[in-house]
């Protein structure tokens, strides 16, 4: 039986002041991604082609993911999918849009597994180090409190997370983690992505499904960066932004 | 000096490891109010400078926590627990200290955490990202101040005597204009001569270099960058092209092209006046000036199809007809958006006039049981033709479910031609058995207005859609003109037994028109199907009017030849109606459906005052298989199957004498014919290995094909004169394949590529009342090399060699088998100083088949020498050549059931030409133009 975590039923908790209940040390998280197509193409030149584009592509493409965590342990995987008016053509979003992510935060270390044009990848490495700015501001995401921090990460990509130090698990979508919390919003203004929680369910996480993705080609983060700088290199920006999207 | 800040970096690191051990900060939490205390409270450890997370820890169940391995250094302490008011204080830790802070209390007294935080919000200041951002409007300047007087004003900006900038302590070095350089690097130039008021914000941050921006790795050059972002009523501004080339013996290449812009409204002109070939503008040019866009197909699965060009000449950026063209060409276009985007007009005028001459020379073999004859053909022609057209476009998108579209294309020209030919044959032996001689001439005029209106509604179930067409054409062409032909035909010995002339005016008057409707709806049935419904009515009306006129003895046309005159009038009532399924899910869609109309003709013969009708039922089925194996490889299949009716030329044909040696007879019980089409497409491509592969094959069969049954005098007064009618006949086919194979090899950084094609095609026809087989089979072969690298070279080689076999049943001496081939080799050299070298051989060789004699073989070498001149090498000069080694002739070869053509005929040899190119722009919202 599923209950959804609501701030109502966590004040109730915390006023009986049995203060156990108000941390969540397991369960699991929706994400909702949103990229804005119609941004990226803004990086564009060609305004007749720009044009025409925006007419037939919706502005924004929505897809949902999960995060399971119990124990220390973190998976990021495609959630469920909802049908939309107007398809977002694959190769709009470019590569690495079906991501799954192992973090094991004990061991400060990850296996993921993207799809990268024909290729499977299977990433193991340990965790991103990110140097995170801690700011005053607050906003409230999915019915939790989170704080606001900032970091910049492969030198020069700027990106704002909000995380509630009310979820014990200091993971977050894709690999990003290292916040004394939980990250239920993340934002890349660069590359116009967001990700957001939409919704915390209390379920118990099945130890077999939190395990590293199997599939794919056995690699780490230096040698995948070193093979996609040398087939993408003459690829201009476009290059740049696809390297961008496969690594983080 | 890069080794010894490394070096230094290491060695803090390893102290910082040696003592970390030693260093920590230990405390309780607990709660004022309670008394309690606080479980899992998180203990937070920043960097004071620049509130980097250091550290942080949760404390126990009795609130107890320890921070180890921390550094030495000033920091903040925050502690926070949901509910409460975060706790933040100053915290140094020194060498070797392990710090007790003892009980830290969580009240809601606590220090706010904005007080201790650097402040960095200031009015009308903004900080977005690593960007720092000033509203323009809010810092007051007298009117008519220059940027540079605002950024005065602004905090943390200094403006020295020369119009400096420095920002946060740092020279500003560039300064963008909506993220554009403005005229060059120097950054006054923007400061000084944009208006503040025309500024919306202005934007400071570090620019990484290029290199940096472009690799990902921070080589650590930054750049202080102050950006300018205009407001909506500042983007104005303007681009063009300029192009003079001239040459010996009359060739010149001309042309203007000019857009300016401002905010949402677009207005561009062009001019091009050429002797060399160019008759309009080509694709990327369309994008700048022209309409474009507009003739941009989409599919579901993120397909893209951009088609330009048209119909004819005047749609066309370039002559591919016979002969040699001189063309003016011009227009304007304009366009605005307006109504937050919501709306949208455009408009364009567009005049073209093409002047061409040219002649040719043509050899046929019409193949006979038991003989072939052979006609050769000499012809000139000179024709001129102008055409003014309108376009005009109206989008309106009334909400985000409904949209109005409204399209109106229309054009006024005239046209004038006249031709001359003459022909002679002779048979197999090599007897002549005929001569012809003819003269046409014909001035005429056209017009055609279009009219369409798109109605588009979505609702909020995904998947359910309306949409409503309504479509009006209408077209007029006139003609008037005379024909002259003279044929003699001869006998055994080479004596005149008979002798055909004709001298005729011809007036041809056509006026079609026409409407239709279609309607269609879109309903999703269950998750991943869908059902589409459609309905159309097309009433379409014409009128068809061809009077020929003899000659009269005191040299005036006017006896109306009834045998060659005609007057008809159409009218025809389509209805249609369709259902398509398709199932889409992930990797595979599947569809399947068909429309089925039902035709019903009526034709008047004014002349004769009759009237025959005629009632087809033709069914559509189709059918589609697809599948992604992913981003980069699908396969598909897909089926088609489509009735074609036989045209009223085929079933009551309009007589027509302009070949006096090639009639058409009309068959009034011809039925309709049933093509079967079944396709096949693979393609995959690597991305990361860099390989791909293309395949494709199609089929198509006919059952009742219309085919032909001719008869071709072998004797008699009119000895090699074909006469043809169609007929229902079956076992036509006719199918083609090919495929690429792509591959680069990484060592030599060489892309090549393999592939080949294959057509087969069955056809059955009655020649002189004997059935007839012909296959037409071809089978090729070929290979790319491409090497470039950019701003330095290009090179590339393609080789196509093709075995082409012909075999008809009636005559299977006569076989036609020839290999033609093609190699072209083009290079590209980007020389010192600003020298460009280019070099274009193509050369196409076809095998002499037994009758035809002549040389076909053309090595057509193209090149230029250019160097770019100008300040940002906006110009550039150049010497071109064209066809050097002056070989060049336009080249067909036809095989047919029945009859094998060769025709050779005039096109632009060797010329030089001198050109001079320059482009020339001014950025929005700049005084300057340059």
């Amino acid at each position: 039986m599923k209950k959804i975590f609501l701030l109502p039923i966590l004040l109730a908790a915390f006023m009986v002041s049995n203060a156990q209940q108000t941390f969540v040390s397991s369960g699991k998280i929706e994400f909702e991604k949103r990229v804005n197509i119609h941004k990226q193409l803004d990086t564009d030149e060609d305004n007749t082609w720009k044009d025409m584009i925006k007419k037939t592509v919706p502005a924004v493409k929505i897809s949902y993911f999960d995060l399971l965590f119990d124990n220390g342990k973190t998976l990021y995987r495609p959630g469920k999918e909802v049908a939309t008016a107007q398809k977002v053509p694959e190769w709009f979003e470019g590569p690495a849009n079906e991501n799954i992510v192992y973090s094991d935060l004990k061991n400060q270390t990850f296996t993921s597994q993207k799809y990268v044009f024909e290729s499977v990848f299977n990433i193991t490495d340990s965790l991103h180090n990110i140097e995170w700015k801690i700011w005053p501001d607050t906003r409230t995401i999915a019915n939790f409190e989170c704080r606001k921090a900032t970091a910049i990460i492969m030198d020069s990509i700027f990106v704002v997370a909000f995380y509630t130090d009310q979820i014990m698990a200091s993971g977050g979508p894709e690999s990003f983690n290292g916040l004394p919390g939980m990250i239920l919003g993340l934002a890349i203004p660069r590359m116009n992505i967001t990700w957001f929680a939409t919704k915390l369910e209390l379920v118990p996480v099945n130890a077999t499904e939190l395990v590293p993705p199997k599939k794919g080609k056995k690699t780490n983060t230096s040698n995948l960066r070193t093979q996609l700088k040398e087939v993408m290199k003459d690829w201009g920006k476009y290059g740049q932004k696809n390297i961008w999207q496969i690594m983080i | 000096m890069r080794q010894l800040f490394i070096l230094g970096t290491l060695c803090l690191l390893s102290f910082s490891w040696a003592n970390a051990q030693t260093r920590s900060v230990t405390g309780v939490i607990t709660d004022t109010i309670n008394q309690q205390n606080l479980a899992n409270t998180t203990i937070a450890l920043l960097r004071s400078r620049d509130s980097v997370l250091v550290s942080f820890t949760r404390s126990d169940l009795k609130g107890k926590f320890t921070l180890t391995n921390i550094p030495a250094g000033k920091f903040l302490l925050m502690i926070t627990y949901p509910g409460y008011a975060d706790y933040v204080d100053d915290i140094t830790i020194n060498d070797s200290e392990a710090r007790d802070l003892g009980l830290v209390k969580l009240t809601l007294k606590a220090r706010l955490l904005e007080e201790v935080f650097v402040k960095q919000r200031i009015a009308a200041v903004r900080l977005r990202g690593d960007t720092i951002e000033f509203n323009a409007d809010s810092f007051q300047v007298r009117e008519g101040a220059s940027v540079e007087e605002m950024l005065r004003k602004m905090p943390g900006l200094q403006v020295d005597k020369d119009g400096n900038v420095t920002a946060q302590g740092t020279r500003v070095e560039k300064v963008l204009v909506d993220g554009e350089e403005f005229f060059g690097d120097d950054p006054t130039m923007a400061t000084k001569n944009l208006q503040a008021k025309d500024i919306d914000k202005v934007q400071v941050f570090d620019k990484k270099s290029d290199q940096a921006v472009f690799t990902g790795i921070d080589d650590g050059s930054k750049t202080k960058t102050i950006n300018l972002t205009l407001k909506e009523g500042a983007k104005k501004g303007y681009f063009g092209k300029i192009e003079l080339g001239g040459g010996l013996a009359n060739r010149w290449n001309n042309s203007l092209m000019f857009n300016s812009f401002k905010a949402k409204r677009k207005l561009s002109v062009y001019g091009i006046m050429s002797s060399t070939g160019k008759t309009g503008l080509n694709w990327q040019e369309k994008g700048k000036y022209g309409g474009g866009g507009d003739n941009m197909e989409y599919d579901e699965d993120g397909g893209y199809f951009v088609s330009y060009g048209g119909n004819d000449e005047f749609d066309n950026s370039r002559f591919y007809g016979q002969g040699i063209p001189t063309a003016w060409n011009g227009g304007v276009q304009y366009s605005k958006k307006f109504d937050a985007d919501k709306q949208n007009i455009n408009g364009s005028y567009r005049y073209g006039k093409i002047k061409t001459a040219g002649g040719g020379n043509t050899i046929s073999q019409s193949i006979l049981p038991d003989n072939v004859f052979t006609n050769r053909e000499a012809n000139d022609f000179l024709s001129s033709k102008q055409r003014h057209s309108l376009n005009a476009t109206y989008e309106y998108q009334l909400d985000s479910f409904t949209s109005i579209k409204l399209t109106s294309s229309g054009f006024v020209g005239n046209q004038s031609s006249l031709s001359t030919a003459t022909s002679s044959s002779v048979d197999s032996a090599g007897n002549a058995i005929n001569t012809s001689s003819r003269n046409l001439t014909s001035n005429g005029t056209n017009n055609s207005l279009k009219n369409n209106l798109l109605l588009r509604r979505r609702f909020r179930k995904i998947g359910r859609t309306f949409s409503l067409s309504l479509d009006q054409q209408s077209m007029a062409n006139k003609a008037d003109g005379f024909l002259n032909t003279n044929n003699v035909f001869l006998g055994k010995t080479g004596q005149t037994i008979n002798v055909d002339t004709v001298d005729q005016q011809k007036i041809n008057d056509i006026i079609n028109s026409g409407y239709y409707s279609k309607l269609a709806f879109t309903e999703p049935v269950v998750k991943n199907v869908f059902v589409e419904l459609s309905y159309g009515i097309r009433v379409s009306n014409s009128e068809a009017k061809r009077l020929s006129f003899d000659r009269n003895t005191d040299g005036k046309y006017e006896t109306l030849n009834p045998l060659f005159s005609n007057h008809f009038n159409f009218k025809v009532v389509t209805n249609s109606t369709g259902m398509t399924w398709r199932y889409n899910y992930k990797k595979v869609t599947l569809s399947g459906g068909g429309d089925v109309a039902f035709a019903n003709f009526r034709q008047r013969d004014v002349i004769a005052d009759t009237a025959l009708r005629y009632r087809f039922t033709n069914f559509f089925p189709r059918g589609l298989f697809q599948y992604k194996f992913n981003s980069n490889s699908r396969l598909s299949l897909n089926y088609k199957g489509v009735t074609q009716q036989p045209t009223i030329e085929q079933l009551q044909p309009i007589r027509d004498n302009s070949n006096p040696l090639n009639i058409a007879v009309g068959n009034p019980d011809l039925t309709q014919q049933f093509r079967h089409s079944f396709d096949f497409n693979f393609n995959s491509y690597k991305v990361l290995q860099k390989r791909g592969i293309y395949t494709y094959a199609s089929f198509t069969t006919v059952s009742n094909a219309i085919s032909t049954n001719e008869t071709t005098a072998t004797t008699g007064d009119t000895i090699g004169k074909r006469t043809f009618q169609y007929i229902n006949l079956n076992g036509n086919y006719n199918g083609y394949s090919g495929g690429t194979y792509n591959m680069n090899l990484s060592k030599l950084d060489l892309d090549i590529s393999f592939g080949f094609n294959v057509n087969v095609s069955r056809y059955n026809s009655i020649v002189n009342n004997q059935k007839n087989r012909t296959d037409n089979n071809s089978y090729g072969l070929d290979v790319g090399i491409n090497k470039s690298k950019e701003n330095k070279f290009d090179f590339n080689f393609s080789s196509s060699v093709t075995y082409n076999r012909s075999v008809s049943t009636i005559n299977k001496a006569n076989t036609t088998n020839f290999f033609t081939q093609r190699h072209s080799l083009y290079a590209n050299l980007t020389l010192p100083y600003k020298f460009e070298l280019n070099s274009d051989v193509t050369g196409e060789f076809r095998q002499k088949v037994n009758a035809f004699d002549q040389n076909n073989n053309v090595v057509l070498w193209n090149g230029y020498i250019g160097r770019k001149v100008g300040k940002n090498d906006k110009g550039m000069v150049r010497l071109q050549a064209n066809d050097i080694l002056n070989q060049n002739k336009g080249y067909d070869r036809f095989v047919t059931s029945s009859v094998v053509r060769e025709e050779t005929f005039q096109q632009l040899r060797r010329f030089f030409l001198l050109t001079f190119v320059y482009n020339f722009s001014k950025a929005p919202g700049g005084n300057a133009g340059k």
